[in-house]
């Protein structure tokens, strides 16, 4: 009767014997392939370096200049500069600026190769259902699984600092692009893809100038996702030593600093909105523009 | 246990009343929430329960906590690993009013904090004897990030520590020296950055402390400051706060623990504190049995049974021989 009331569940024995069996081989996975990983990532961690010594170095007014443009440059609304001027000048004021400059480097950097990774593998998975059949359960574990679980073996194999905290957030911070890019293709009304045949565009013309113009917003959604998703995930970085905002989080959480706390995290959030407000404003004239071609 | 106090009650008859179960009875032990404190506490439950025939309660807590009931409700009766550091004002001032006594200050031999460097590095470069030899170095600990610089793992963001190591790392000049002072974000980022500097042989120099499964596991090293100590004045009120204009070379405050036990057990504890007194695990030992606790996933009752069959040499040295053969005769 025990069946019914206790779980037939693994010895104590055999199952510390299981765990220990996994994470000696993950050990010796770290001893054959841990130094090869490293320097695989070695360019990486150079261009990020590099970028993030640009922002800091880089005199304040001129990266508020330029700041201004791209924002401008993207969403062609003078009240959303100004609103982006005003609170990078009042992070600055309060101290925040070099931080703030190290979480835009990383969140850029983690976008962009979001982007380069992402929009390959969600073209790849809206070409075949079977590709998406196994991308997909993929994306849905890099999503939920808790980041917690994974700093450790990525901190086994990187150690700690920029490019460990780089993977932790590209791993949360990837999925909404491809799977936007994968749904925007497949949305793309079969009408017009039987139209592009039937003027005899090759698999490639059809892909480039029919589907990707047309799948463009929910791209573009899918960038501004993962780009939410990146600055959201800059506290969970600064757990493996990567410097900026969310560090300060962090360091405010421990001290129970309410003040800090709030400021770092307003500062995240100031950087969300204009991120996430010009790209959404960039994206709806891209929309605009294929509307005129197609329209 | 029954069985035995019976026993021992027939004895205390027979022998005119000098065995101990009469004055032993039930005692209350905190058990503090930290692998070292739980395996101690289990090894003093069941030496004091099998060799000297008490009835031990275990009261599971924090150090502030614990101390905090110790010291207004007298329970529970013994701390036995009460580190002092963080509440020394409230030791001192219960020690001082006679509420608490310290019967052992010191139960586990070399622990502490400090800055720590993997065995290997030192077997391989002898001549860094100090923190002062160290910092000249940079070069042997390439910074990831910055290879020209040497990194230096402080401590993670809020901790009470990471002000002390920005203001040593600024005493010791390290920066001028080509140093950088890395923050490991985490306890989880600390632990992993020197797994990996230890499973790829790397060099590491960082902050830790001890007893610590990690620093049994990877036989990490303290590295001794090379300076004095410059007082608890300076360290107080200067070491550990931001701002501090005047800070000096200085090594690491020495931490303390102690075994507390509250007065009324002093006076009526009798042998027992004998054993509390006697009883001192010198620090490989403890981190041995952390790093066997932590691979084998071990309870703090699992570990105690296991120090006891193994190490012999080390708690027969605590007790007299009638209770060593009890405990063994029980295990």
């Amino acid at each position: 009767m025990s069946l019914f009331t206790e779980f037939p569940e693994m010895t104590r024995t055999e199952l510390r014997d299981f765990k220990k069996a996994i994470d000696g081989s993950f050990k010796d996975f770290i001893h054959a392939y841990g130094e090869g990983i490293e320097n695989f990532f070695k360019p990486l961690l150079h261009f990020l370096k590099w970028f993030e010594d640009l922002l800091v170095g880089t005199p304040w007014p001129i990266m508020l200049i330029i700041i201004a443009l791209l924002v401008w440059a993207g969403s062609r609304s003078w009240s959303l500069v100004l609103g982006t001027v005003i609170s990078m000048l009042v992070i600055g004021y309060l101290g925040m600026w070099e931080n703030m400059m190290f979480t835009l480097a990383l969140t850029t950097v983690a976008t962009l190769i979001c982007i380069i990774i992402g929009i390959p593998l969600g073209i790849l998975m809206s070409k075949s259902d079977r590709i998406q059949s196994i991308i997909t359960p993929v994306l849905d574990v890099m999503q939920t699984i808790p980041a917690f679980v994974y700093l450790i073996p990525i901190v086994m194999i990187l150690g700690i600092g920029l490019v460990p905290g780089l993977i932790a957030v590209i791993i949360y911070a990837v999925p909404p692009i491809v799977r936007l890019t994968n749904l925007g293709i497949r949305l793309v009304d079969t009408d017009i893809l039987e139209a592009a045949d039937a003027f005899g565009a090759s698999s490639r013309q059809k892909l480039w100038t029919v589907q990707m113009p047309l799948a463009l917003p929910n791209i573009f959604a899918g960038v501004n996702q993962t780009i939410m998703m990146a600055l959201a995930m800059v506290v969970v970085a600064s757990l493996l030593g990567v410097h900026g905002l969310g560090l300060e989080v962090l360091k405010a959480v421990n001290s129970q600093y309410i003040t800090l706390g709030f400021m770092n995290g307003l500062a995240i959030v100031a950087i969300a909105i204009v991120f996430d407000r010009t790209s959404q404003k960039f994206g709806k004239r891209l929309q605009k523009h294929s509307e005129v071609i197609h329209g | 246990m029954k069985k035995l106090l019976a026993t021992a009650a027939i004895a205390t008859i027979g022998m005119g009343g000098t065995a101990m179960a009469e004055e032993c009875g039930d005692i209350t032990m905190a058990e503090f929430n930290w692998a070292s404190a739980e395996l101690l506490a289990n090894v003093d439950k069941f030496i004091l329960e099998e060799g000297y025939g008490c009835d031990v309660e275990l009261i599971v807590g924090g150090t502030s906590s614990i101390f905090a009931s110790m010291d207004g409700k007298g329970e529970p009766m013994i701390a036995g690993e009460q580190w002092v550091n963080g509440v020394r004002e409230l030791v001192d001032a219960a020690m001082d009013a006679g509420r608490l006594h310290a019967v052992n200050r010191g139960p586990i031999t070399g622990l502490g904090e400090g800055w720590w460097i993997p065995a290997y590095t030192a077997a391989a470069h002898p001549e860094l004897e100090t923190v002062l030899d160290i910092i000249e170095h940079p070069e042997l600990f390439p910074s990831a990030e910055d290879p020209s610089k040497g990194a230096f793992v402080g401590c993670p963001a809020g901790w009470g520590c990471q002000q002390i190591n920005l203001n040593l790392f600024e005493a010791f000049d390290m920066e001028a020296k080509g140093w950088v002072l890395v923050d490991p974000g985490s306890a989880a980022g600390l632990d992993g950055a020197i797994a990996k500097a230890n499973e790829r042989e790397e060099n590491w120099l960082g902050y830790y402390w001890s007893p610590t499964s990690i620093i049994g596991k990877y036989s990490m090293q303290p590295v001794p400051f090379g300076v004095e100590y410059a007082g608890d004045e300076h360290w107080n009120n200067c070491m550990s706060k931001p701002d501090c204009t005047e800070i000096q070379q200085t090594a690491w405050t020495k931490s303390e623990v102690f075994t507390l036990v509250t007065d009324e057990f002093m006076q009526s504890g009798g042998e027992i504190n004998d054993y509390l007194a006697a009883r001192i695990y010198p620090g490989p030992v403890m981190n041995e049995m952390l790093v066997y606790m932590a691979d084998e996933q071990a309870s703090g009752e699992d570990a105690a049974i296991e120090f006891l069959l193994t190490r012999e040499d080390v708690w027969t040295t605590w007790v007299s021989e009638d209770v060593a053969a009890k405990v063994k005769a029980a295990l």
